[in-house]
């Protein structure tokens, strides 16, 4: 079987950084490659080079719309969307990585590959239907991420960290493939959409063992994305991990689940009524939980990293409400808050780069301060906070705004105030960051140990602190382009709910 | 020029923003010129709206200037970009773009370092503050009321007293408290109107049974009492008041507490007419509690900067009273008692701030003997402390009196008490307020080596001077021809009591601006800077 030049052109997002990070592998042999600025400069340019040709190529598929499917892989809007929104958050990792590991001193190439890996596997996973590919998709970008987390071998905890999300990611993906495996059992077929419909056919809608399948793949996406009880891991990766790749991991991991979440449940299960009603209502719980859960403990944290992972569990918690509403507009509301959440965050975890903190060095004294040493910072650091809070006129406020917005349209008026109950809660601990910014003078240690450190120099990850602050301020001036002309094009071409 | 005569709201609101946003570009040494820059921006501002807004005096109570356009149409629920300004709010915006020039003048030396950056927060705040009361839209409403947040924030954390951060964040975390569960009501009400428009959200809020159109009247009130800030709701307001530098404490109590009542006024009372005659009762109650409870409060006050605070709390229960009190001439007398408070209160605290810059303390204790060593700065705050009192004469006779009048007349079954009751409050002002000022500037000078009054060395400046003497003149004008700022509100003051007393069924009227384009989703800039008499007229007719 051969393909059509137009098949080639959907695949070629997806080859373009199986090359670029085969390449980057080969110019890692050299043992001096933390030392030899060219050989430096070669590798990060190719892994840019290779997303940055990546996003080129999706967004001139963007304009032609979506593709038939082949390989069991679905080109359409949503693969598309996902495929931006990957290269997007992958680009502004690598600009953050090239400060990030300079300060940490552990440059090597091998990060960069295992990031354009992860970068195929999340456009795979989010854009299929057929089971197989999907846990192939899953586990190809899980590894590299599990590798990513302890990556500086030279720190024990971050090494500690990778093993941990091993560990419990190997469960989860278990746990997924053992759904997907009872599927099959049932139904015959790997097709997730088909195998709904021939289940439906049977009369096996609520067996027992389909419900316990569907629950299981379930479980697997809840992990991804940290939702409420599966989401211990978090904080502990998010900790260990560098932190353009817990960046990444907060905002890619949990985006590219959301997007394959929404394929296969109201997707492809969407003929499985009552199995979906069941999903539902379970969402609706963990969502309850992740949220109360999520914020309670990040109010407690003194550790950003940390406080920021429990941030990014209690956004699940939002994203999840989606679902609960379950409404075309309100899967719109969950792309739209998706891409502004992966502004807001890769800012703020690129924010801990620019401003020179390395390793154990995330408390909140240590960014006390800064901001007004570092006015572009602060201001890029307010913008975030402020969006992660769903302050107005902010990105964040519309993307809580959508949601919300479905979810009193449906009826869920008490899931509602619970979620401005929680983002009232949420303000707290992200004004708390910038107390620490702008409110409180740096403590005198502080002062002596920065007079004795050169100035920290991080323009790339400012460069990319900058580019996400200006997508935050986009998504709350421009709010109707990005969720009409982005995020809705891609549910009513790809997922076809609107139709 | 064509532009900005299509959009001279548009211009009035964003510049502020646009100059704020340049004055934080500029590099840190240049503090003392964007503070010159802030200043001037702002006065300009001032000018600006003086002579559009007197160019159009609303002598029908119509719309004086409007902007409408659709914005965008996000999960189906379309938001129109809706500006105007009509009798309700005219002299609001008035008020606030008087009263930043002149407390960035009056607060000149007052901070030490950042100077750029606070003006430019200012900056931000005024558009948030214009925004707020100009916008038609509750979508556009909400947006500006959310934003003023965030400047105010920071300007009370970074440059404010030493509790600072404590009263920032519990500033901040108070009214976004109000303000989201308000939210969540306001997606339940535009969810069954399709979209903001203050008329067709309450004519779909008229629909609905009557236990909901409460719990939603509930949710506006609520988050509006915060800002008011309405007894038992006002605990944010001492300590925001007295950690936030000079400069924010007049423009909180200036502007920012005026959007509460205003709230009342523009959306609250039309939207829910009925729920709203039905609360009636418990906020007179509660703004009663408010005046005695904020003046006895005040009167036990060692810090002269939290005695006005709680006098605050006083005053703004006249506010609500008069709103509660359902009459024409309660509402009117709250109208007025809102420009009061902004002149008064605001002098109030540019005063306590021009003592504390020379002083370096605001203990009434540390003072004595003042008026020996500062005869100019006491006469000015004799003037101030009698408009306060509301001595016949100043600005705060006719507001309270025009309240309590109303009350009187609202015809509640206690209506008689709650007058009696709020005029004792009226006594207690002038007690707590002259025995401050008995103790602070009368009696032999504190001759104390740490006392206040020994670090007195020098009187108000011309500057300073020139801040106050504005504020004198408004105080007697007021007082003596309350006419000019109430005749604005009249037409539609009325018009809204009729409707809201009228047996049901009711037509909405909010403003004719608003009700003139129902659904109108074409032209942009629907009014211009003209907007033509006629409509206006027909309208309040109706």
């Amino acid at each position: 079987m051969s393909l059509t030049p137009s098949q080639w052109a959907a695949l070629l997002p997806l080859l373009i950084p199986v090359f670029g990070a085969c390449l980057v592998t080969l110019m890692s042999i050299d043992k001096d490659q933390a030392t030899t600025k060219w050989i430096r400069g070669a590798m990060y340019g190719t892994a840019l080079l290779a997303v940055g040709a990546s996003f080129w190529y999706l967004t001139d598929l963007w304009r032609t719309g979506s593709q038939p499917a082949f390989f069991q892989l679905h080109m359409d809007r949503l693969a598309q969307f996902t495929g931006i929104f990957v290269a997007v958050a992958a680009a502004l990792t690598i600009l953050q990585s090239w400060d990030h590991f300079h300060q940490e001193g552990w440059v090597k190439g091998e990060t960069l590959a295992l990031l354009l890996f992860a970068v195929v596997g999340m456009v795979l996973f989010a854009s299929t239907t057929h089971f197989v590919v999907l846990f192939l998709g899953l586990e190809l970008f899980s590894l590299p991420l599990y590798a990513l987390v302890g990556t500086v071998r030279a720190r024990s905890e971050s090494a500690e960290g990778g093993m941990k999300y091993f560990l419990t990611g190997a469960v989860a993906s278990s746990c997924f493939l053992m759904g997907g495996v009872l599927i099959y059992g049932l139904s015959g077929t790997f097709d997730l959409a088909a195998a709904a419909s021939i289940l439906t056919v049977q009369g096996l809608t609520l067996d027992p063992l389909v419900l316990v399948g569907a629950a299981l793949m379930l479980l697997g996406f809840l992990f991804k994305v940290s939702a409420v009880p599966f989401h211990q891991w978090t904080p502990d990766a998010y900790e260990a991990s560098p932190h353009p790749i817990a960046g990444f991991m907060s905002v890619a991991t949990k985006g590219v689940a959301f997007i394959a979440l929404l394929r296969v449940f109201p997707g492809s299960f969407g003929s499985l009524g009552p199995v979906g009603a069941k999903m539902q209502s379970v969402m609706a719980v963990l969502a309850v939980a992740t949220l109360v859960l999520g914020n309670l403990t990040a109010l407690v944290q003194s550790n950003v990293k940390r406080m920021l992972a429990y941030s990014s569990i209690s956004h699940a918690g939002y994203l999840m409400l989606g679902f609960v509403a379950g409404t075309p507009a309100a899967y719109t509301g969950v792309l739209f808050y998706l891409v502004i959440y992966l502004a807001m965050n890769m800012g703020a975890f690129g924010l801990l780069t620019a401003f020179g903190l390395v390793g154990e060095q995330t408390t909140f004294e240590d960014l006390r301060g800064l901001g007004w040493k570092r006015p572009a910072m602060g201001f890029s650091a307010a913008v975030f906070m402020l969006s992660l809070a769903g302050i107005p006129p902010l990105g964040g406020f519309y993307g809580k705004y959508m949601i919300f917005r479905e979810l009193v349209g449906t009826g869920h008026v008490g899931l509602a105030i619970l979620g401005v109950l929680a983002s009232l809660v949420s303000a707290y601990y992200y004004l708390r960051f910038l107390v620490a910014l702008f409110l409180q003078a740096p403590s005198a240690e502080a002062e002596r140990l920065a007079s004795d450190r050169p100035a920290v120099r991080a323009p790339l990850a400012g460069a990319a602190v900058l580019v996400s602050a200006a997508i935050v301020l986009a998504g709350g001036f421009i709010q109707y382009a990005l969720a009409d002309g982005f995020a809705k094009r891609a549910i009513t071409e790809g997922l076809g709910l609107l139709r | 020029m064509t532009w900005l005569n299509l959009h001279p709201l548009t211009f009035l609101v964003f510049a502020p923003t646009v100059l704020g946003f340049l004055l934080m570009a500029l590099p840190h040494a240049l503090g003392k010129l964007a503070r010159l820059l802030g200043f001037l921006g702002a006065l300009a501002i001032f000018v600006l709206s003086l002579a559009w807004l007197l160019g159009h005096a609303p002598a029908a109570g119509g719309t004086v200037m409007a902007e409408r356009t659709p914005w965008f149409t996000l999960v189906g629920l379309p938001v129109d970009y809706a500006l105007a300004v009509d009798g309700l709010n005219f002299w609001l915006v008035l008020l606030t773009t008087f009263l930043v020039p002149l407390t960035m003048l009056g607060t000149w030396n007052s901070l030490k370092d950042r100077m750029g950056t606070f003006a430019a927060l200012f900056l931000l705040l005024e558009t948030g503050m214009l925004g707020a009361l100009v916008a038609q839209d509750l979508f556009v409403f909400y947006l500006f009321w959310e934003a003023m947040l965030i400047p105010m924030y920071f300007m009370i954390g970074v440059w404010g007293g030493d509790e600072r951060r404590y009263a920032a964040n519990k500033f901040f975390l108070y009214t976004l408290s109000g303000s989201l569960l308000w939210l969540v009501a306001l997606l339940y009400l535009a969810n069954k109107a399709g979209g903001f428009n203050p008329a067709v959200m309450a004519q779909a809020a008229s629909a609905l049974p009557f236990g909901v159109q409460g719990w939603l009247f509930i949710a506006f009130a609520v988050a509006f009492a915060i800002k008011v800030p309405l007894f038992p709701l006002h605990t944010w307001l001492p300590d925001a008041h007295v950690q936030a530098p000079t400069a924010g404490s007049v423009i909180l109590a200036g502007v920012l507490l005026k959007l509460g009542g205003y709230g009342f006024i523009r959306f609250a009372i039309p939207m829910f007419p009925q729920a709203a005659m039905h609360y009636a009762k418990p906020i007179a109650l509660l703004s009663v509690i408010a005046i005695v409870y904020g003046a006895l409060v005040a009167m036990v006050q060692r810090d002269i900067k939290k005695l006005v605070a709680y006098s605050s709390v006083s005053h703004m229960g006249f506010v609500m009273l008069g709103l509660a009190s359902m009459t024409v001439i309660g509402t009117q007398g709250a109208m007025l008692q809102m420009l009061n408070h902004g002149i008064s209160t605001g002098a109030l605290f540019l005063l306590v701030g021009m003592l504390y810059d020379r002083a370096h303390t605001r203990m009434i204790a540390d003072f004595g003997g003042v008026a020996v060593k500062m005869p100019i700065f006491t006469t000015f705050f004799m003037i101030v402390t009698l408009s306060s009192i509301g001595l016949p004469l100043t600005n705060g006779f006719v507001g309270e009196f025009w309240i309590l009048n109303g009350t009187f007349l609202s015809g509640f079954p206690w209506g008689r008490l709650y007058a009696a009751l709020a005029t004792s409050g009226v006594l207690l002002g002038a007690v707590y307020m002259l025995w401050m000022f008995m103790r602070v500037f009368w009696g032999p000078e504190n001759k104390d080596e740490d006392s206040g009054t020994h670090h007195l060395h020098s009187d108000l400046n011309a500057r300073e001077i020139a801040v106050m003497l504005p504020i004198v003149v408004l105080i007697v004008w007021m007082g003596v021809h309350p006419k000019t700022f109430v005749a604005a509100s009249e037409t539609p003051v009325t018009a809204l009591l009729q409707e809201v007393k009228a047996p049901a069924p009711r037509t909405f009227v909010l403003t004719p601006a608003v009700h003139e384009v129902t659904g109108a989703h074409e032209a942009a800039g629907a009014a211009g800077a003209h907007a033509p008499e006629a409509p206006a007229a027909h309208e309040v007719n109706q």
